[in-house]
């Protein structure tokens, strides 16, 4: 019996991860207040906590609205109200030392935390804003973009 | 009358000067949250600067103008500019190492105990995400690395989920021999690399 609950663990845990491959999420809301959607394509999504975010989403604040975003390489976008985020590419695949990170903050405030890529490979992260780009060695910025 | 048109513009420029209203993105940086400041390069077509020291703030007016001077940001404008922003970061991450017997899936005896205190700190915060990264040593080949690496998180992550943490939470990775804590030459077996990192925000 206890072999058989193990088996079927294993399995779950086997299909569980095959899924989180397949649907390619690179990190989620973690923190949100107010009002905060994301666009994906065409599509509007309302935002929650633990809402699981994709390469390509682009995450947009109201005001009021703030949200705290987590990465799965544990690097962190906060943003304040009227912000914009585009997370444009994304790879974290330390086994095969695949890594990138291409955000855009199109407008509003942000606080911007590297995690693992910029410890990793600090060179695959290339944040811009409109005007500008910043390249980073592990570390954390506070940007204000006034459109 | 023209001195007090002066002193105007002085005003002003001034004014400008402090608030940096010709400039409309503004690059701000600071230290971790371990008290450690990185570094930051921002560029535009036409030059860039490096910033470097807790607090240093550049200006970017528009594309075609370099950075502004690297400065010193007030506390004031971080305060008023960004409170709204520091106030919904998710809290730091905690990390945690468990350690296993020698070419085995079996945890030492302190990383045993280790489980228990990495499940109050997931309760302790609601944590959303647990990440858990398995990582070999550099003995034994690339694929039996990897396996075994693969294999030593999904036993931490079954105890965890014997434990009632939501599976939907947890992420499974694998290092392989890559991202060693201590950096070995290929080939060299040792302890404190065989071992897995969870991760929980």
């Amino acid at each position: 019996m206890k072999i058989l609950s193990l088996a079927l663990l294993f399995t779950y845990i086997i299909l569980s991860s095959s899924c989180s491959l397949a649907n390619d999420k690179i990190g989620q809301i973690h923190t949100m207040k107010g009002d905060v959607t994301i666009i994906r394509g065409t599509t509007v999504l309302p935002a929650n906590i633990g809402t699981p975010l994709q390469k390509g989403d682009l995450v947009r604040t109201g005001k009021p609205g703030a949200a705290g975003i987590v990465l799965t390489d544990d690097s962190t976008f906060s943003m304040g109200s009227n912000s914009e985020l585009a997370l444009k590419e994304y790879a974290f695949n330390p086994k095969e030392g695949k890594f990138s990170l291409v955000a855009r903050m199109v407008k509003g405030t942000f606080a911007y935390l590297s995690g693992l890529i910029g410890k990793l490979s600090p060179d695959s992260i290339q944040l811009s804003i409109p005007d500008a780009t910043i390249a980073i060695r592990g570390t954390k910025l506070l940007v204000e973009v006034q459109k | 009358m023209r001195t007090r048109l002066y002193l105007l513009s002085a005003i002003i420029l001034l004014f400008c000067l402090l608030t940096g209203c010709a400039a409309n993105r503004t690059v701000v940086l600071v230290p971790d949250p371990d008290g450690h400041t990185g570094k930051a390069e921002v560029a535009t077509t036409a030059g860039k600067c490096l910033l470097e020291k807790p607090d240093d703030i550049t200006h970017i007016s528009d594309s075609s103008s370099p950075p502004e001077p690297v400065s010193t940001a007030t506390k004031e404008y971080i305060s008023a500019t960004f409170s709204e922003v520091l106030a919904i970061e998710p809290l730091p991450s905690e990390k945690f190492i468990l350690f296993f017997e020698t070419g085995s899936l079996k945890l030492t005896e302190d990383s045993q105990k280790t489980i228990s205190v990495i499940l109050d700190a997931i309760n302790r915060r609601s944590a959303l995400t647990v990440t858990i990264s398995g990582h070999a040593d550099a003995s034994g080949s690339t694929l039996i690395n990897d396996r075994i690496a693969f294999e030593r998180a999904g036993m931490v992550q079954g105890m965890l989920l014997q434990k009632g943490v939501d599976p939907k939470r947890m992420t499974l990775t694998s290092h392989g021999k890559a991202n060693p804590a201590v950096p070995t030459p290929d080939g060299v077996a040792e302890p404190r690399n065989r071992r897995v990192e969870v991760v929980i925000r």
